[in-house]
């Protein structure tokens, strides 16, 4: 597995020489064998945190929004700041099953259907925000452009609409993207069962697949066009997030870089989110030789990428914001970095920009313990970023008589240690009824998995 | 593997000479009539050849950076075109000549009296920004050298050793070029209009460059292709990524347009907007939709199909017809300063396609008559060529 | 009882006896990918229509190896792309171009530039829907789970290990026999005869009639109906997910029940005063008429600020910062008198505070935007403003 000097062999994908029932019998066996302590005290944990969140979620429906700590004139904090944390670790999802399989990087297989379910589940999460924040949120379907008795429409203008619709959108082609990548598998778990109750659920689900290369062929083609779909679906979700703010006149939210920056801002955190959990899985379910140190290693580099697009980005901002020569524009940057909420800043610079640096080491890159350690502080780090660009451009803007503090409240936390709690509750679930890698992709790029000879088709 | 070395006729230069020297003629008779029209289209000339020199090296930077395999039998052409990267410093010296022309900061009765460039002067002032036009060619020039010395070298032995001293350059050169693209565009083209800013603008030539470069490499494979220079094992299916690459960089440069352009109408704020009603006056209004359609809408539509990427024909339109966008782009970025309330285009901006094409044909013959039209020893090439759909 | 259904779950799906139908189609398994594209080329080769290939993945050059056509899905994608495109430009540029203009931002009623991410993401996502939907249930004619195959040893592998191909009885050229030796002559690792199951008549002779059937659709289309019948009609007016229908409050121009007079619209009551606002005595009266009260506020810093704040926003816009008249709106309005003449100065507060509140000339009546407090405390500030621009001598002496 050298990285010796024929750079004309790819590094194997699988180490060591797997044959399909081997992989089949490795990846189905949580979905067929009985849960573990480990799982349980895991799923316990989360749920838990889940169950403080609903509690906290509760209450804020029954008295009330104000139980938060918005407030004018920070009327968006933490609803929004989770909101675009978790809709940013859905695209790493997206980003490796359909960006990477773009650009034919076979080392996703390993990877791929976590991320994509990563994805959904990231997406669910951030879906609640938008849905809890609007006030009476039992009149959430006003959202949606229907005709209804007040002969009233929605604002089309508005980058709060077009976020419902690029979340729906996103939400929809993920989930389906994700479903129709699991048919094969389905049908192999259909026909490998010996529980009457699951043959019955994946006979339903698998619709009757039955592997025909008729079918394949269709199949083969609609799964690129979906990817080649979701690319674009995915840097737009994130550009109209950032539209929220980049299309106000906030000093430190109006900057025309906002749309690339939040995307790769958001495929920086999700990648941090995609390896931390990652790493954690590859140990407990023993999959380390699918889940490689090879895989964790380029996904590291992608890190290293776009973290440093993030800086940019920083660099950017602040040039300008001097270049400019707007008084309110260069003080809403001073007051980030030395301000009441500069001690959020510097962690923010920290753990994006500072030790993602740690990365150009290939040392650093193929150690797991000191690559979960910086992928959790990315983790945070992106999430504090949301907090200073959300709270201090809010916390002061042009009218110095306007200004205020923001301070969090307990339920805030609550709902935030709930979405986290949501996120890993449906991830140790999918972990054990559906298969974590995808069967039929890994299978296809196995060594001899594929015909030696090259048949010239006739017919193209 | 046998060396396929054809030389390019000397017809190309003799064609390339005549060009150059009449786009320089027209160019410096422009000079004699309307100077700072002639800087204008000499800053035009300036940053077209920059997207193309150094953006050709981006690339060569990025196959090493990525490991990609596909590009491999293509690498040579595009290091060929970044030869126009030394030549850029030659070309930025009449530049120099027309900053009093060209920005508006480096006139001292205009700044006394303007608070906001006052406020700038630390950084739009001729020494600061002479050190830094400088220290980026100095970067372009001793990364281009490097890099492609090391590649020329491997030649002779195919050694493996020169693509890991190439991969650690191109690592450290990426961050540098992100860098020094987004100074130059700022220096030499935002600050036309020095009261108005934009963080993405940086972002936007890089796209353009990205795009240009593709487009150039490709254009440049295609007529080799065709005029057997270029070795028969590579096949058609080998332009596909050139192509794919080309068009996703053109939506990619279409969505950052597209961002810069609605975030500025949506706040309207007027510090920001009159850049853009400047590009909507009178005759900008057309050349402003013809940039959406040029540059965006047609090419999107023709080479979204699977097909149209591996359709030699198709590119053989579209690369040139994408330099061309590009050379439309930079017009619409740079010229609104000179040609206040209506598009101008006479005589004098001829000089640009003669100037640019025939340099580059120039220095594409001279420089490959002493490489190999392909990396012949690369480790990496076989992968390259043995690359089917 | 939950074990009682799991073993129900069992026996309907786990069963595998031997088959009693027709025989459906002969099938083949191969161990390695060029077995399997050898024998998809010969058997598309010699003529047979009605066979196909299984494997766990897809193959490259299967395809090309059973002279399959390409696949036309792609054009489903893009047609249901254009028409997501062309609902959401329409879709927006009546509602908000025609139905029901709003003015935002000051913006004409439609505009390209933010329409164009609905635009977009709605080509996404008709795009997508529709090529699944026509991926499963048009090309493919999924789901087929009582397809013969379903439920074989063959079946088994083929979505795990091998490599599978099969002829269907129904071909033209099938022969039993031919098609098993055609198979070995590949390699095969194992034939199978796949026979169809075979389905009991069962009592009626129209499937419809069945009782289980009927009552079935009868009792689903009951709880349908019932439970759209709660949502719609009870839960959607609960309070407070009532959709603001019906609210606790009188529409205007309504008949009252409960007033005597019938109006909903009531005057308050006679008497009434707004907070801060006791009505002044001496309205619309001359000046001379009125009783000098003294300055109830005392003259602190505090009082000072105070009037100071209020007699730049209110009273500077028309009498200038310094009280001279030497607005900033410059002449755009007509110019008050200086307020540091004799006149104006030799005033006692109240006659002040009666302009104030009474408005004089152009001057309007501040009654109702300046408190009674605020009022008194402009005027202490207005005596600090006179005496700046006419100071006694000691006032200049450094005391």
């Amino acid at each position: 597995m050298s990285l010796d000097a024929t750079f004309t062999r790819e590094i194997p994908l699988i180490e060591g020489r797997s044959s399909f029932k081997e992989i089949d019998d490795v990846i189905a066996k949580p979905v067929e064998s009985k849960p573990t302590i480990k799982w349980w005290i895991a799923i316990g944990i989360s749920s838990t945190a889940l169950l403080i969140g609903a509690v906290c979620l509760g209450l804020t429906f029954w008295y009330g929004v104000g139980l938060w700590g918005n407030n004018q004139p920070v009327g968006w904090a933490f609803d929004i700041i989770n909101f675009v944390f978790w809709i940013g670790i859905g695209h790493a999802g997206t980003l490796i099953s359909a960006i990477l399989f773009l650009f034919r990087q076979k080392w996703r297989t390993g990877i791929a259907r976590f991320a994509e379910a990563m994805t959904v589940f990231a997406v669910m999460t951030a879906g609640l925000f938008p849905a809890i924040h609007t006030g009476r949120p039992w009149l959430d379907g006003y959202l949606l452009p229907y005709p209804n008795q007040h002969n009233l429409w929605v604002n089309f203008t508005s980058p709060l609409l077009w976020d419902v619709f690029a979340v729906s959108t996103y939400f929809t082609v993920s989930f389906v993207f994700w479903y129709v990548g699991l048919i094969p598998d389905l049908a192999t778990l259909r026909d490998r069962t010996t529980s009457g109750i699951k043959k019955a659920i994946y006979t339903v689900l698998s619709l009757g697949w039955r592997g025909s290369n008729r079918h394949w062929q269709h199949y083969e083609r609609v799964y690129l066009i979906l990817a080649g779909l979701s690319t674009p679906l995915v840097l737009s979700v994130h550009t109209i997030v950032s539209f929220d703010f980049a299309v106000s006149v906030i000093p430190g939210w109006h900057t025309t870089i906002f749309p690339p920056y939040f995307v790769a801002g958001a495929i920086f955190s999700g990648f941090g989110m995609v390896s931390t959990v990652l790493i954690i899985v590859r140990k407990v379910f023993d999959m380390e030789h699918i889940i490689t140190v090879n895989t964790l290693e380029k996904m590291n580099k992608i890190l290293l990428a776009t973290g440093t697009m993030v800086g940019y980005a920083y660099g950017m901002e602040f040039f300008i914001a001097w270049y400019s020569g707007n008084p309110v524009e260069q003080f809403a940057f001073i007051n980030r970095a030395f301000g009441p909420y500069a001690w959020a800043y510097w962690i923010m610079i920290s753990c994006n920009v500072l030790f993602p640096q740690l990365f150009w080491f290939k040392k650093i890159r193929r150690n797991i313990p000191i690559t979960f350690v910086i992928v959790i502080l990315v983790n945070v780090g992106m999430w504090f970023e949301r907090f200073v660009i959300i709270v201090t451009s809010l916390h002061r803007d042009y009218l110095p008589t306007s200004w205020a503090m923001y301070y969090p409240t307990m339920y805030d936390i609550g709902i935030l240690l709930g979405s986290f709690g949501l996120f890993f509750t449906l991830i140790l679930l999918f972990a054990r009824t559906l298969p974590v890698v995808s069967m039929a992709e890994l299978k296809a790029v196995t060594e001899n998995a594929q015909p030696k000879h090259h048949h010239n088709g006739t017919v193209e | 593997m046998d060396n396929i070395k054809k030389s390019l006729p000397d017809s190309v230069n003799k064609k390339g000479g005549i060009m150059l020297l009449s786009g320089v003629i027209i160019l410096l008779a422009a000079f004699v009539f309307e100077p700072q029209r002639a800087f204008f289209d000499y800053l035009w000339i300036y940053m077209f050849l920059v997207s193309i020199g150094v953006g050709s090296l981006a690339l060569v930077g990025l196959e090493y950076l990525v490991g990609a395999t596909w590009s491999t039998p293509f690498r040579r052409v595009t290091e060929i075109l970044a030869s126009l990267t030394p030549v850029l410093i030659i070309l930025v010296i009449p530049l120099f000549f027309g900053l009093h022309d060209l920005f508006h900061w480096t006139h001292h009765e205009v700044v006394e009296s303007d608070k906001i460039l006052q406020s700038k002067s630390p950084y739009l002032n001729v020494e600061f920004f002479s050190i830094r036009t400088a220290f980026c060619l100095l970067l372009w020039l001793v990364f281009f050298f490097m890099i492609t010395r090391n590649s020329e070298k491997q030649d002779l032995d195919g050694n493996p050793l020169y693509t890991k001293k190439n991969i650690m350059l191109s690592t450290i050169f990426t961050p540098f070029f992100v860098i020094t693209i987004t100074v130059t565009s700022i220096d030499w083209m935002m600050s036309l209009e020095p009261h108005w800013f934009s963080t993405i603008y940086g972002v936007y030539y890089f796209a353009g460059t990205v795009v240009a470069s593709f487009a150039a490499t490709t254009c440049a494979a295609v007529f080799l292709k065709e005029g057997g220079y270029l070795d028969p094992r590579i096949k058609n299916d080998s332009f596909y990524s050139l192509g794919t690459l080309m068009f996703g960089f053109n939506v990619f440069w279409a969505y950052i347009g597209f961002s810069q352009y609605l975030l500025i109408w949506y706040a309207d704020l007027p510090e920001e907007t009159f850049w853009l009603i400047h590009r909507w006056e009178g005759s900008w209004m057309f050349v402003s939709i013809a940039l959406l359609f040029v540059h965006f809408i047609i090419p999107f539509l023709v080479l979204v199909g699977r097909r149209a990427k591996t359709n030699i024909g198709l590119l053989k339109i579209m690369a040139p017809w994408m330099l061309f966008a590009h050379a439309l782009d930079l017009y619409w970025l740079i010229f609104p300063t000179y040609f206040k309330g209506n598009a101008g285009f006479s005589w004098p901006e001829l000089s640009f396609p003669l100037i640019v094409i025939g340099l580059t044909m120039i220095v594409f013959k001279t420089v490959s008559d002493r490489k190999n039209m392909i990396p012949v020893k690369d480790p990496k090439l076989q992968a390259g060529l043995d690359f089917h759909l | 009882m939950f074990g009682r259904i799991l073993n129900k779950f069992n026996e309907e799906f786990l069963k595998s006896e031997p088959r009693k139908g027709e025989l459906f189609a002969v099938s083949a398994l191969y161990d390695t990918p060029d077995q399997i594209i050898t024998a998809a080329e010969k058997v598309s080769g010699s003529g047979y229509r009605k066979f196909d290939v299984l494997t766990p993945y897809p193959m490259h050059g299967l395809d090309a190896a059973m002279r399959l056509r390409e696949t036309k899905i792609g054009w489903v994608g893009l047609l249901a792309g254009m028409s997501g495109t062309t609902l959401a430009f329409v879709m927006i540029w009546w509602m908000v171009g025609i139905d029901y203009k709003n003015v935002i931002g000051g913006k004409p009623f439609f505009n390209i530039p933010p329409s164009i991410p609905i635009m977009f993401e709605l080509t996404i996502l008709l795009s997508a829907l529709t090529l699944v939907a026509f991926l499963i249930a048009v090309f493919n004619k999924l789901p087929s789970n009582a397809n013969p195959l379903m439920d074989t040893e063959f079946m088994k592998h083929v979505t795990s290990d091998k490599f599978g191909i099969y002829i269907e009885a129904k071909d033209p050229k099938f022969n039993q026999s031919e098609v098993k030796t055609l198979f070995s002559s590949f390699g095969a690792s194992k034939i199978y005869d796949i026979n169809s199951v075979a389905y009991d008549e069962g009592k009626t002779k129209n499937p419809i009639l069945d009782f289980k059937f009927i009552g079935n659709i009868i009792g689903i289309g009951i709880v349908t109906a019932l439970v759209s019948y709660f949502i719609l009609n009870v839960l959607l007016f609960l309070p407070p997910f009532n959709w603001m229908h019906h609210q606790a409050k009188v529409l205007p121009q309504t008949e009252s029940k409960f007033f005597k007079d019938g109006f909903s619209m009531r005057k308050p009551v006679e008497g009434t005063v707004a907070r801060g606002f006791i009505p002044y005595e001496f309205k619309g009266m001359h000046d001379t008429m009125i009783v000098e009260t003294p300055n109830p506020l005392p003259v602190t810093k505090k009082v000072l600020e105070r009037g100071k704040n209020r007699f730049d926003i209110y009273c500077s816009p028309c009498h200038g910062y310094y009280g001279k008249g030497d607005s900033r709106l410059r002449g755009q309005f007509p110019v008050p008198p200086t307020l540091h003449s004799e006149k104006v100065r030799n005033w006692k507060d109240a006659n002040i505070y009666h302009v104030i509140t009474n408005g004089q000339n152009v001057m309007p009546s501040y009654e109702k935007s300046i408190s009674r407090d605020d009022r008194w405390a402009i005027i202490h500030y207005l005596r600090v403003l006179q005496r700046s621009q006419n100071a006694p001598d000691s006032d200049l002496e450094g005391k």
